[in-house]
């Protein structure tokens, strides 16, 4: 028989300063709490499609694995359904730590699997500070992938569906001026850019 | 029974039918809902809050700051607003190191908050404040024999330390509402069974997956139709259903209704008043027997 060794961890892999700073972030505090039971990775409906469980996920953050981790598909594929925090007998708080994970792996500039991933978290994000609110034509034709034809035309169809039944806005809502919207979130960024 | 009102961006665009119905249904039960003026983007769970969290935790504040001078609780339909508007409360609560900055901008703004709104989705008002006896007295048409997968999905009902009002693994409040209105709830094992939410932006294929496995299965024990109280998992299970259906090349053709709707019909309200003419998969054979 052959051992596989896909996953076999070695010192390269390991960055010591790596858990500090998990445990720093918000969700992360207490995740050397963590018993590796496996109930989250039972539990979560979207386990499939990633390539490791949030349990393996915990487990390589104990171990450093920054790029691992950072560059899994995991972090982004989590729906923040909370099945697994619901069920973990640690109280840990896997979706808070997997937004956390994602904002360091945007500000590192880790590329994800999926290009498009932080493009939309990045597009949502100005289109709240611009308009107050989210305007789904715009979020829309800013992350949409123009190169997959089936998605393209299974949208247009949708697209139209939606107009037609009045639900698609065209024109981007407004929340009043008045009520200072802009000093509010430039203050947002300057603070976070100290 | 007077609320601050959050509606949440996708009342006024693709969950219109919501909104309609539940302003409807409010105004036969005496809920007066008093839009928060100006309010703004709740926060948006993952997708603002993992590229900028504090820009989504001050979104939220801001809307908490609008309510607080209405001295009243916050209502909202969406089970997404729901969540992040309390875990904003919730994180505003425990650190006080944020609760300073956001204050600080806030009163750079113009405004203020001190930590005392309490927020609640509708249904928790309609079991709790209305109660399931004033319900059932304003049922003119029974819906005998309408077989309902009631559907909670995640943000209504988890993580238990942020949102509870019902039983994070055994929800009753909607089957509850259900019954109060005469219809019959099937048992459907998915019923707090993600649907994929925001994935069906960035990663289509994993939410069509997801989503097609609660259609099916509600379609497996006949249910009539899935009853939601989240405009997401609406759209995901009704204005994707026929993605859904070619990419898998099935044929679902399942009635997908915000439950205020539901109310709305066995409250013998116009069918326009309940906007059932903006659901995606058609309701028409759904309600055609219960409509004068």
């Amino acid at each position: 028989m052959k051992r596989n060794h896909v996953h076999v961890i070695t010192s390269q892999m390991m960055d010591k300063s790596f858990l500090a700073d998990v445990m720093k972030m918000r969700g992360g505090k207490n995740v050397l709490d963590c018993i590796q039971c496996g109930i989250c990775a039972g539990s979560c409906p979207a386990a499939w499609a990633m390539d490791f469980t949030p349990m393996q996920i915990v487990r390589m953050i104990h171990l450093g694995m920054k790029d691992t981790v950072l560059s899994s598909s995991t972090i982004w594929i989590c729906a923040s359904c909370y099945t697994c925090t619901t069920r973990c007998p640690r109280g840990i708080d896997i979706p808070l730590l997997m937004s956390a994970l994602k904002t360091t792996a945007i500000r590192e500039k880790i590329p994800a699997r999926i290009e498009i991933k932080p493009k939309f978290h990045k597009s949502f994000a100005d289109i709240v500070q611009k308009y107050g609110r989210i305007h789904e034509p715009e979020l829309f034709l800013k992350i949409t992938n123009k190169t997959d034809v089936r998605a393209l035309m299974q949208n247009a169809a949708l697209g139209w569906t939606l107009l037609r039944k009045g639900k698609l806005k065209l024109k981007a809502p407004k929340v009043n001026q008045k009520v200072q919207w802009s000093s509010l979130f430039a203050n947002v960024a300057k603070e976070e850019s100290k | 029974m007077k609320y601050a009102y959050f509606p949440g961006c996708s009342i006024h665009t693709t969950a219109q039918e919501y909104g309609i119905s539940c302003n409807a249904v409010s105004r036969v039960l005496g809920i007066e809902l008093i839009e928060i003026p100006e309010w703004n983007c709740c926060g948006a769970m993952d997708a603002v809050y993992a590229y900028n969290p504090l820009l989504s935790i001050s979104l939220s504040a801001r809307n908490l700051a609008l309510a607080e001078s209405m001295k009243m609780d916050v209502v909202t339909l969406c089970s997404a607003c729901f969540f992040t508007l309390s875990r904003a409360n919730k994180l505003l609560h425990e650190d006080s190191e944020l609760k300073g900055k956001v204050d600080k901008l806030l009163n750079d703004a113009g405004l203020q908050y001190t930590g005392e709104v309490k927020i609640r989705h509708y249904l928790d008002v309609l079991l709790n404040d209305v109660g399931l006896e004033n319900i059932s007295k304003n049922v003119k048409v029974k819906l005998d024999g309408l077989k309902v997968a009631p559907y909670y999905g995640c943000m209504l009902i988890r993580p238990p330390n942020i949102v509870n009002f019902d039983d994070p693994e055994h929800p009753h409040s909607l089957d509850k509402i259900i019954e109060a209105i005469g219809g019959k709830n099937v048992d459907y094992i998915y019923k707090t069974r993600c649907c994929g939410a925001s994935l069906g932006f960035t990663e289509g294929e994993v939410m069509m997956e997801m989503t097609s496995d609660l259609l099916l299965e509600a379609k497996n024990v006949e249910a009539d139709c899935i009853a939601v109280p989240c405009p997401l998992c609406h759209f995901n299970m009704d204005a994707k259903q026929r993605s859904i259906e070619s990419t898998f090349d099935v044929k679902i053709d399942m009635p997908i209704v915000f439950f205020t709707q539901l109310m709305g019909v066995a409250f013998g309200i116009n069918p326009k008043e309940l906007a059932l003419n903006k659901n995606c998969v058609s309701t028409d054979k759904l309600f055609k027997r219960f409509h004068a």
